[in-house]
């Protein structure tokens, strides 16, 4: 763990002061912790693996469990090794930055998420990781947030990303509920459970939706060249070395689990063809550098996915070579691109020339990179194409498929590497780059050894292939692969497609300009706009929402009034129906005709209170209405209760008298306007709540308690008057409760009319 | 409103009508009646004496702010509570310091204690709160049409 | 058992000292503050008790139930009560940073310290009729506070509230009174008893609609949450955040304890109404919210959204399902009160809640930024947060309960409240402030900055605790949630044991 930490403690000594030591503290964290799991290398290379493990939230399965096996220490090795090299690269690039604290910040955060995301065993713990990585890369694509342009990125990444997070963790939970088990680890012992269970299907689509907006597969690509809104090093590390790769590591880490069927092997061959080829394209349309090794990276993932479709070992182990190849070079070349915009002034393919001789050193590292990327010997990118049409060939069911796709995107990729490699640097000198020259040593570094490392392991591929792809395939394949890895394997037909390749690429560097314009004028008519569905959905969203406010908060009280008492009939009508219209009271005594003709004032003031226009009869008929409910009262013995309803009618009508001297008059209206909806509404609700109390009514009262409060009140509560009683004893608390109501309820009246005059005379 | 038969009636009813009220809430307990009911009739007494003499005559007779004898009517029966658990019973148990018991296990003396205590917070609580609300609106017309102020 | 009556009383007795200090506004904040640190003890204690012990009841009066009223605290009612304790401090104390004094003198701390004694009288009331009580005070005092400022936007979001609010309450009453005419008792647990033995199932299923009706106004359902976003951007800050954090979840939790302990949620047509409930409050909410421009309508319509998902675990009826409503209860509590609480920093920041017209925080206050990103990815389920475990546990157990759709929704949600929360994050923070002579921001001088921010820290303290150390967190809610579905203890509690 001493290992994991190191990076933190380093940057929480990044002081804003601009020392050196500071600046690059977490860089040399970084650095400390990549030699770490470097230690580990020899274990690994031993075909065996390294589990630790506390709990977390145990009634859910989640434990703080953590695995490094071959496939792990590869991305460890990857995001610390090159984090290292980009947090040396930005401490240079932003010096003297403002916000170069909150880069390094960010940026050692997201290495941690990452280095969390593939270290974790238990599924939701790697989830966890998942959404991390999604956050920091959203704080760092919108890192110039005075841009609206990034803004908008950021937020589009954000989105894409999360969708694809949401649809992950529903396909973790159900591998969870399906496997009985959520560490990664013991996944494959499950394995055929998985895949014979009706949810395979649904679990399938859920991770791989995860996974293809994550690695930025077509159609969720977009996101992706969009993200180059970010500043070149956080462009360089997440969205080419690194966090783009946890779609891929998900598929590499669940493909014992789930990998090997039909429907895996298609989705993920076609998917991944199809989005090598067509980011391949893409990529020779571009004009800014940038956005070109963008694209190459989108054809990079969608390779990488097509090869771990393919369940054959030779299929996987060059998938993981290419994986490493892939972040050799394309962190040099952007780490480049950077500086060209730094130091040449653009990165603008037609503004860049005649670089050679004032930048020779950076020139040097380009072509490196540009060579492995192209797939020359002895480089390490030779040996990973070699490996992908050898992988391509032994994917049984489809060869020729798989191959075609990967001679047509590499063949691009030749291209493209010598694009980014001749054009800048051969030629006369452009306007732009007259004051061109060679960048500082951290910023040249990184780089330099990224670029140096495609050419070491190129020519002693053991060091990688023995030590980390062996094992790693192994851990996919779950058996022991043992691929020689060799530069040299004489004269067969990956070689053979080798020299196609090259061909290929030399003739469409050539006529990259013809193909540029074609692609061009495609684009003007709309060929390629996936994005459109992003943003088809965004505006469409928006607009829902608008809409569904504008009818549901219309602002009107009445209408609100009307909805709620709706949904309160229709809910006692329900009720009703349940209980199949059984209302009828058991024995029903007679009505006496006092009784019924309070009913009947009490009937009248209500409705004479609802229909008059006179506030003065509005408050008698109120006051009938009480006084008729307070005659009720009187009839079934409740005096108590009577005396104050007539009581506090006086008082309402006293109140309300003064607060209506104050309102202006009423404009008689013309004749008497029914809302037959609103007259309906309240109709049903009070039927059903008549109905509701005759069915009550044919209950027999359980007397326990009416009985204990007769029975009690005088021998014990020392009161006749067993109301008075439960109101100040037996149910006190009730009382108690009330009077706060009353008090409350004078305070905040004062307060509000107080407050209202104090307005009123500020105002005047 | 400035009638002086009302005035005159409004100075005798008022006194009258206080004492009944609290009549009704000593009462209470054993025929209609108590706080509630008893602070409503005060509280319709004092409404009158406002009617009659207004706002400001009857602030100056109750002396004390209406929310303040609500809000120290809520604190009586507060205190009335804790009465019952100060003496090692339950929150608002009923507290009678008058009562002792017979040897024959029945109770004798004054039914008085915490309960009439309680019953006499809610008694101040109705009056202050009514009045309280009542006061503020005349003020509020008052303030809204100063020529029709008394 | 003294505990049950203290967290009555303290509120109580805050109230009426505050109005008394009213003439001196040092001690009546004092008053204030210390009330609402002396709740947060008290709820404390009775959290321990609870844990340690479990449900303990004390009667009111010396009656015994089901004669008199009883106050009861099972696991869910303690923990209630101490996030009560908790969100009491925090406002007590950023009132003091944020009230006008003419609202404090006219009674801001009574109004408050009043909500809070209905609030606590609702969570460990066992007397169906006691809790209406309470919620009448909690009705009353909050149209008091919201009413205090006087503007006449104030006035208006009042009159919607408390008028809407009415009609749940009568129902309320309505409901409590049928069912006491039906069962001749109020005591809940009696009820738990009682009420199966109905064999009138009109009775049964009216009381059930009546008081299903008059939580759900309470806790904002769809489609009878129009109150809700009427007026809660009116008052001030700290009035908005202590609606926000508790007044939609004491009716959460009258659903969850009525229909678990007198009826079950699991009833015919109760569960497929609460379902459908609970999805449409999620969706609707979350899209309201999506239409929004101003900080604290965004967050009064998430407010709806969120309940949606705490009903959903009521509805789907399994432990699991439980589990998740109280964790999300919890968690929710705590993130959406600070949400509001750094709203109104942004706005004494900015000048303004209106997204268009305020910008440039991360520039000018990146700690501001820090202290919002906690609880608004949070509140969106991002890990490691609080929020994704309550998120996660209603999803498992939708997913466990074979309600894809209702999981779909409730996924769907979430993106859709990482985009309104990315929202406020782009306007505010991320984007340059419209006026450039304001880009700055005005500071917060020390007293203020104090007030503000000490319980902003303090939330999202908690906000990440919960999200870190879950495991207590969630086995609280575990027992919690097994309380309720086997009450025999919670009713012992009340009862006694029965032969």
């Amino acid at each position: 763990m001493a290992v994991v930490t190191a990076p933190v403690a380093a940057a929480a000594d990044a002081a804003p002061t601009g020392r050196p030591l500071a600046r690059y503290g977490p860089a040399l964290g970084s650095a400390t912790a990549c030699a770490g799991f470097a230690a580990l290398i020899p274990t690994i290379a031993d075909y065996s693996s390294i589990r630790v493990a506390w709990p977390w939230i145990s009634g859910l399965g989640v434990e703080l469990s953590f695995l490094i096996d071959g496939l792990a220490l590869i991305f460890a090795l990857l995001i610390t090794g090159i984090g290292a090299l980009v947090l040396a690269y930005s401490a240079s690039y932003f010096k003297g930055h403002h916000k170069l604290v909150r880069l390094l910040v960010l940026l050692v955060l997201f290495e941690l998420s990452m280095l969390g995301l593939v270290l974790a065993d238990n599924l939701i713990l790697m989830f966890v990781f998942w959404e991390l990585t999604t956050v920091t890369s959203f704080l760092l694509v919108g890192f110039d947030h005075e841009k609206a342009d990034a803004r908008n990125k950021a937020l589009q990444a954000l989105l894409v990303t999360a969708a694809g997070g949401l649809a992950l963790l529903a396909g973790i939970l159900l591998i969870g509920a399906v496997a009985g088990t959520l560490e990664a680890s013991a996944l494959p012992a499950a394995a055929a459970a998985l895949k014979a269970d009706p949810l395979y299907p649904a679990i399938l689509v859920l991770v791989l939706l995860g996974a293809f907006t994550k690695s930025a597969q077509f159609p969720f690509h977009f996101w992706l060249p969009n993200a180059m809104a970010a500043p070149t090093p956080v462009s360089a590390y997440l969205h080419s070395a690194t966090m783009v790769k946890a779609g891929v590591y998900l598929l590499a880490r669940l493909t014992p689990a789930l990998g090997g069927t039909g429907p895996w092997l298609w989705t993920l061959t076609i998917v991944g063809g199809v989005t090598a080829v067509l980011a391949s394209i893409w990529a020779l349309r571009q004009t800014d550098l940038k956005l070109t090794l963008a694209y190459t990276t989108v054809m990079a993932l969608g390779t990488l996915t097509m090869f771990l479709g393919g369940a054959s070992a030779i299929a996987l182990a060059a998938a993981v070579t290419f994986l490493i190849v892939h972040a050799f070079y394309k962190a040099a070349l952007f780490l480049a691109v950077g500086i060209l915009d730094k130091k040449a002034g653009s990165r603008e393919i037609d503004q860049l020339g005649g670089l050679a001789r004032p930048m020779w050193r950076t020139w040097v590292v380009v072509a490196l990179a540009a060579l492995s990327m192209a797939g020359f010997p002895p480089f390490l990118g030779f040996i990973g194409k070699e490996l992908k049409y050898e992988g391509a060939l032994a994917v049984a069911s489809e060869p020729l498929l798989v191959v075609t796709f990967a001679v047509a995107a590499n063949a691009m990729m030749v291209a493209v590497a010598g694009l980014v490699a001749i054009k800048p640097f051969l030629g006369p000198r452009t306007a732009t780059a007259a004051k061109a020259g060679e960048p500082p040593f951290a910023m040249w570094l990184g780089p330099a050894v990224l670029a140096t490392g495609g050419l070491v392991f190129g020519i002693a591929p053991e060091l990688v292939g023995a030590a980390l792809v062996n094992p790693t395939a192994s851990v996919m394949i779950g058996d022991r692969v043992a691929k020689d890895f060799k530069l040299w394997h004489g004269v067969n037909i990956p070689l053979m497609l080798s020299i196609l390749t090259f061909v290929l690429g030399v003739v469409i560097y050539l006529a990259l300009g013809r193909i540029r314009r074609g692609l061009a004028a495609g684009e003007a008519h709309g060929l390629w706009a996936a994005e459109s569905g992003y943003d088809g959905v965004l505006a469409g969203t928006k607009a829902l929402a608008a809409w569904q406010t504008r009818v549901i908060q219309t602002g009107r009280q009445t209408q609100y009034f009307l909805w709620t008492t709706t949904v309160l009939a229709a809910l006692l009508w329900a009720g009703l129906a349940m209980g199949g219209f059984a209302v009828m009271p058991r024995g029903v005594e007679a009505i006496s005709l006092i009784e019924l003709t309070m009913l009947a004032l009490a009937a009248f003031g209500a409705v004479a209170t609802v229909v008059t226009r006179s506030r003065l009869l509005a408050i008698l008929a109120l006051g009938l209405l009480g006084s008729a409910v307070a005659a009720i009262f009187v009839f079934y013995g409740a005096i108590d209760v009577a005396m104050t309803q007539l009581l506090v009618e006086t008082l309402i009508v006293v109140i309300v008298a003064v607060a209506l001297l104050r309102l202006p008059r009423l404009t008689p209206a013309p004749g008497l306007e029914v809302r037959w909806g609103h007259l309906g509404v309240a109709l049903a609700t009070g039927v059903a709540t008549a109905l509701a109390l005759t069915a009550v009514l044919g209950t027999e009262l359980d007397r326990r308690i009416t009985d204990f409060f007769e029975q009690a009140s005088a021998t014990e509560a020392f009161g006749r008057n067993i109301v008075n009683v439960i109101l100040v004893d037996f149910r006190a608390l009730d009382t108690l409760g009330e009077i706060a109501v009353v008090v409350v309820a004078a305070l905040g009246a004062v307060a509000l009319l107080t407050r209202r005059r104090e307005h009123r005379e500020a105002s005047r | 409103m400035n009638s002086i038969i009302l005035t005159a009636a409004t100075r005798v009813i008022t006194p009258l009508m206080v004492a009944f009220s609290l009549f009704i809430l000593l009462r209470g307990h054993n025929e209609p009646g108590g706080g509630f009911i008893g602070g409503l009739v005060a509280t319709t007494a004092f409404a009158l004496y406002a009617k009659a003499l207004g706002v400001r005559a009857t602030r100056a007779a109750l002396r004390v702010e209406p929310a303040a004898i609500a809000v120290a009517g809520l604190g009586l029966a507060a205190l009335a509570g804790l009465w019952g658990l100060l003496a090692g019973g339950a929150f608002l148990e009923g507290m009678w310091p008058l009562l002792t018991t017979t040897p024959s296990g029945d109770k004798a003396g004054l039914p008085l204690g915490s309960v009439l205590l309680f019953d006499v917070g809610v008694y101040l609580v109705v009056v202050g709160s009514v009045l309280a609300i009542l006061f503020a609106l005349e003020e509020d017309v008052a303030a809204s049409s100063p020529e029709e102020a008394d | 058992m003294v505990l049950l009556t203290l967290a009555l009383v303290v509120p109580l007795a805050t109230a009426i000292l505050t109005f008394l200090a009213r003439r001196t506004p040092g001690l009546q904040r004092g008053l204030s503050v210390a009330g609402a640190a002396a709740l947060l003890a008290v709820s404390l204690v009775l959290g321990a008790e609870v844990v340690a012990g479990g449900p303990i009841a004390a009667t009111m009066g010396g009656w015994p139930a089901p004669f008199g009223i009883t106050l009861v605290a099972d696991l869910l009612s303690a923990a209630m009560v101490v996030i009560t304790g908790v969100i009491a401090l925090a406002v007590a104390v950023y009132g003091l940073g944020e009230i006008d004094p003419a609202e404090e003198r006219i009674g801001h701390h009574t109004l408050l310290h009043a909500l809070l004694l209905g609030v606590t009288g609702a969570f460990l009331t066992g007397d169906l009729f006691n809790l209406y009580v309470w919620f009448e005070v909690m009705l009353i005092a909050s149209f008091g506070l919201l009413a205090l400022g006087g503007r006449p936007d104030q006035l208006d979001g009042a009159i919607k509230y408390v008028a809407l609010n009415l009609v749940s309450t009568l129902a309320f009453l309505a409901g409590v009174g049928l069912l006491y005419g039906a069962t001749g008792t109020l005591n809940m647990a009696d009820l738990h008893g009682a009420v199966p033995d109905l064999d009138n199932a009109t009775v049964v299923f009216t009381t059930a609609a009546l008081l299903l009706f008059a939580f759900s106004v309470k806790s904002a359902l769809f489609p009878v949450f129009f109150w809700l976003p009427a007026s809660y951007h009116t008052p001030s800050v700290t009035t908005s955040a202590v609606f926000a954090a508790l007044l939609t979840k004491v009716g959460v939790y009258a659903l969850i304890r009525v229909f678990t302990l007198i009826y079950d949620a699991g009833m015919p047509l109760i569960q497929e109404l609460l379902l459908v409930a609970a999805g449409l409050t999620m969706l609707t909410g979350v899209l309201g919210a999506a239409a929004q421009n101003d900080i604290r309508r965004i967050l009064s319509f998430h407010i709806i959204s969120q309940i949606g998902y705490m009903v959903l675990g009521l509805a789907l009826y399994t432990p699991l399902a439980i589990v998740g409503a109280i964790f999300y209860i919890i968690h929710h509590i705590v993130v959406k009160a600070n949400l509001f609480l750094v709203g109104g920093v942004v706005k004494k920041l900015t000048g303004s809640e209106d997204l268009a017209r305020i910008g440039g925080l991360w520039a000018a206050a990146p700690w501001l930024g820090v202290l919002f990103l906690i609880p608004a990815l949070s509140l969106a389920g991002i890990p490691p947060l609080s929020g994704f475990w309550a998120k996660l546990v209603v999803i498992k157990a939708s997913l466990e309960a074979e309600h894809y759709v209702l999981a779909a929704t409730a996924l769907v949600v979430g993106l859709l409240t990482v985009y309104s929360m990315s929202k406020i994050w782009l306007e505010a923070f991320w984007k340059p402030h419209p006026e450039p002579a304001r880009a700055a921001g005005r500071g917060l001088d020390r007293g203020e900055s104090w007030a503000l921010l000490a319980p902003i820290v303090g939330l999202a303290a908690i906000t990440v605790l919960i999200g870190l150390v879950a495991a207590p967190f969630y086995a609280v809610s575990t027992t919690a949630a097994d309380q309720l579905l086997d009450p025999s203890a919670y009713v012992t509690a009340v009862l006694g044991a029965r032969p």
